[in-house]
């Protein structure tokens, strides 16, 4: 076995800048074994550091890489630079996490989440109970009863058992261990050699405010985590579930086939438009309002036309009004809102009430031309109006669909075959669409 | 009729246009509509978002982690699509600060990578932006803007966010802006971005909003201007330039050191701490305190270079109106109408937010009297930044909440002046 001396991959000679007897001097022995144990290139190491007393750590470690980060977000940068390792580098790397008890609770999704990724990040959580660079105060992972500055009463919480949040996020390879333990070498060695998520907590005490506080020696701290139920020892170490970078193959990267890149429109019909034609369309979720539009853009553009189109609807897409502002143009467009609308659609009576709400008629002129459905009544006097059977012909889910087939062919912004031949790709046949009714309605 | 045929299938239109005679092209416009003089564009219908997304690819981004807020969802649906057909990867991440700490720890180890968000997540984000900066790591974050403060209005847009995008650092360091107007520019600038964030190592916000983002508007591919990508400056220990070379080291204001990723052959040291040249944590040494000026400087120094506008000119004009974003394209129509009306008036569209263009800003500036500030926020946050520039000049603002200011409203109020 190597030891500290033969391969260290600490600065030679270093003073650990911790109190005296404090167990974070154990760990970080502990783990330069375990390196040593495991023979790792340092160039192939990724010391990831947290803030606390234990984040000192990276300043002693001066041959592998170090990122110091900051508090509780540890875990996270780790993932992020063993993704991008794994799955666009040499894969080599090693990323091993440091972190106290304080950081592993403020960054707790960090760590559920890696975990939950079975990215190849180590986290080692040295657990003091307390934050002690601070000055002693309690964290979420202080035993009940524990006294700290803060809990000069005795902390009045149970502690948390990050191993159980651990093994509820499906990690591969956990271990609660002691900072005494003889064997912390081989478990450090065992989680960082482990591909995949592997955590490994371990108890230890602050001398400077723990010990000082309670009645406590290190040779109680697996008796004082059994008290709080929380499990010592190896607690899992299961290979079932395949590292980050292997299941991102099989399910993502194999399938990358499957996605169609979007097509290009080199514009093949013509048209006269001269000015800008402004459309808003009102609707109902889920009756092909926004869609339709989408079609009527790309009919457009297939005629050479610039086009916008901006949709609006509640924060929960699936319900009320549905509304699409369009403008085709024979010109690059600059305001994307229609504020003088050459044809207001109304389909339904959600998209009416919208309209409405909108103070729509504050957005027209004299030569406005409101198509509505039948069902519905405006108010309003002095409109063009035109009043159309669109959802009984087409459809309540094809009324928009009609719409915009009626305004093409009524007032031609534009040829019709481009449209008719998306609604024949999309519906089918263009003559078998709608209600034969509705093609006589011209 | 074969040919009419291949037209409408539009199948290899470029061909039956190198060998159709004129008289059959008269034919098929009198008869069918169809033009074939449009082989030169190459057009779609495109969100700034999907913009964003394809600069993206474009520029070299290799990672992308995500988390999902309206407006800015359409980047990360682009990216999920687009990252692993171009040799990359793209992943959810259970929040915000999980997405940028992603990003900056795949940035680290040597590839390029984005988040994108909006006010709400922006908020989560600052630490790890910081985190960024004083790393000297690169990394662009779109922000896509909707209506605040808080939640405020996830599908209504806005332009609140400009201070705190800008001023999200403690010691108010400059945080590269870009603000593109139109998908298109959001195409290019977003490519602009990635090249900020390599050639001066630091992370670049593209801010955009929802109008910009989500906003579908026909593309023309063929017209896109393409900066070429610019690739990340890695140290190698066989360079000769290795043995002076220091992570975060510098001889002049300007200079940026080359990067050295995580898992390399080069040992790395980096610390969100105040650090000397090498990254090591220093209190009350000069040197630490150098780097901390030169993470500032370093932008300064590139100011002018990153100035990126666009001045409409008009001979003898007393009013410019300035605007950015959204609204300036609802500038645009204005001055057009103001024109129409016998006004004269010039424009300045502000790409680079920050470092503020000043140069450009009082060129444009020359000859008018009067200069207006359009921007969808209320207190003119914009304004705020430039208007100690212009302390020879009339300044105005014109804002709005909640919806677009309209052309109308910019024409209407010059016109009251
Ligand atoms: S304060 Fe506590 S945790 Fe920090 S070094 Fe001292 S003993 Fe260790
Ligand atoms: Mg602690």
């Amino acid at each position: 076995m190597n030891t500290t001396d033969q391969c260290s991959y600490m600065t030679h000679g270093a003073v650990m800048p911790f109190c005296k007897g404090c167990g974070h001097s154990n760990i970080l022995k502990k783990l330069n074994d375990a390196l040593g144990l495991l023979q790792l290139d340092p160039h192939d190491v990724c010391l990831v550091t947290d803030i606390g007393c234990i984040g000192l750590a990276d300043a002693l470690f001066d041959k592998v890489h170090t990122v110091h980060t900051t508090h509780g977000r540890s875990t996270g940068f780790a993932t992020g630079i063993a993704v991008a390792d794994k799955v666009l580098a040499s894969g080599k790397l090693k990323t091993i996490v440091l972190i106290g008890d304080g950081g592993s609770m403020i960054g707790l999704l960090h760590i559920v989440n890696a975990a939950l990724m079975n990215v190849d990040v180590t986290v080692i959580v040295a657990n003091n109970f307390l934050f002690g660079m601070t000055g002693g105060q309690t964290s979420s992972l202080t035993p009940e009863h524990f006294n700290t500055i803060t809990s000069p009463f005795g902390s009045m919480n149970p502690s948390l058992d990050i191993c159980q949040i651990a093994d509820a996020s499906k990690a591969g390879f956990i271990a609660r261990k002691t900072a005494t333990d003889k064997d912390l070498t081989e478990t450090i060695s065992e989680a960082i050699t482990f591909n995949g998520f592997a955590i490994v907590e371990v108890l230890e005490l602050c001398t400077e405010h723990g010990t000082k506080r309670n009645e406590i020696k290190g040779n109680m701290l697996a008796k004082m985590a059994e008290d709080e139920g929380h499990e010592i020892g190896v607690i899992k170490n299961s290979h079932a579930r395949p590292e980050f970078s292997k299941k991102y193959e099989t399910d993502v990267h194999s399938h990358k086939g499957d996605i169609k890149p979007h097509k290009y429109i080199s514009p093949q019909f013509n048209h006269d438009l001269r000015s800008p034609n402004e459309i808003i369309i009102s609707g109902s979720a889920g009756e092909r309002v926004q869609s339709t539009a989408a079609m009527f853009t790309e009919a457009a553009l297939m005629c050479g036309l610039h086009v916008t189109q901006k949709n609006d609807n509640p924060v929960t897409q699936g319900s009320g009004f549905s509304l699409s502002e369009v403008i085709i143009s024979p010109q690059e467009i600059n305001f994307t809102g229609v504020s003088s609308a050459d044809y207001v659609v109304v389909v339904s009576e959600n998209g009416l009430k919208e309209i409405q709400g909108q103070d729509i008629f504050n957005r027209i002129n004299e030569k406005t031309i409101f198509i509505i459905d039948e069902t519905l009544t405006i108010e309003k006097k002095g409109l063009n109006l035109v009043v159309l059977p669109l959802r009984r012909l087409c459809g309540s889910d094809k009324a928009a669909v009609g719409a915009f087939d009626y305004v093409i062919r009524k007032f031609e912004p534009f040829p019709h075959e481009p449209f008719k031949q998306l609604l024949a790709k999309r519906f089918g046949e263009y003559g078998k669409i709608f209600k034969e009714e509705f093609y006589n309605l011209f | 009729m074969i040919f009419i045929a291949a037209a409408k299938t539009k199948r290899k239109s470029f061909f039956i246009q190198t060998i159709l005679s004129n008289f059959v092209k008269l034919v098929l416009h009198y008869y069918y509509g169809i033009t074939m003089n449009s082989q030169n564009q190459k057009l779609a219908l495109r969100s700034g978002n999907q913009m964003t997304a394809e600069g993206a690819i474009k520029a070299g981004c290799k990672f992308f982690a995500g988390y999902p807020i309206t407006p800015a969802s359409g980047i990360y649906k682009g990216l999920i699509d687009l990252l692993p057909l171009n040799n990359g990867i793209a992943i959810s991440s259970p929040d915000e600060i999980s997405a940028l700490a992603y990003c900056v720890g795949a940035s680290m180890r040597g590839v390029k990578a984005m988040t994108a968000t909006s006010g709400p997540g922006w908020a989560l984000m600052i630490e790890t932006v910081q985190y960024a900066l004083i790393t000297e790591t690169p990394v662009v974050i779109s922000v896509v803007q909707r209506l605040g403060p808080c939640t405020g209005g996830a599908t209504q847009g806005a332009q609140g966010d400009i201070l705190i995008t800008e001023f999200a650092t403690s010691g108010g360091y400059t945080i590269p802006v870009l603000y593109p107007s139109t998908a298109k520019e959001c195409y290019e600038l977003t490519i602009e971005a990635f090249n900020w964030a390599e050639k001066y190592r630091t992370p670049v916000v593209l801010l955009s909003d929802k109008e910009i983002g989500m906003t579908t508007e026909s593309v023309d591919y063929n017209k896109l201007k393409i900066s070429a990508p610019e690739h990340r400056h890695l140290i190698s220990e066989n360079d000769a330039d290795f043995s002076e070379w220091k992570m975060y080291g510098f001889d002049s204001p300007g200079m940026i050191a080359k990067f050295a990723p995580v898992g390399s052959k080069v040992k790395v040291t980096a610390t969100g701490s105040a650090h000397n040249t090498k990254g090591s944590l220093k209190k009350n040494d000069p040197e630490t305190l150098a780097v901390l000026k030169h993470l500032e400087d370093k932008i300064r120094a590139h100011k002018d270079e990153m100035s990126l506008v666009k001045e409409d000119h008009e001979e003898g004009a007393d009013t410019l109106i300035i605007s950015f974003g959204i609204t300036a394209r609802t500038m645009k129509d204005s001055v057009a109408n103001l024109r129409k009306q016998g006004c004269k008036v010039s424009s300045l569209t502000i790409y680079c937010m920050f470092p503020v263009p000043e140069k450009a800003i009082l060129k444009a500036a020359i000859g008018c009297k009067n200069i207006f500030i359009a921007e969808e926020n209320f207190s003119g946050q914009y304004r705020m930044i430039i208007a100690p520039l212009l302390k020879n000049y009339n300044v105005y603002g014109i804002n709005k909440l909640g919806t677009m200011i309209t052309p109308n409203e910019i024409t209407e109020r010059i016109m009251k002046l």
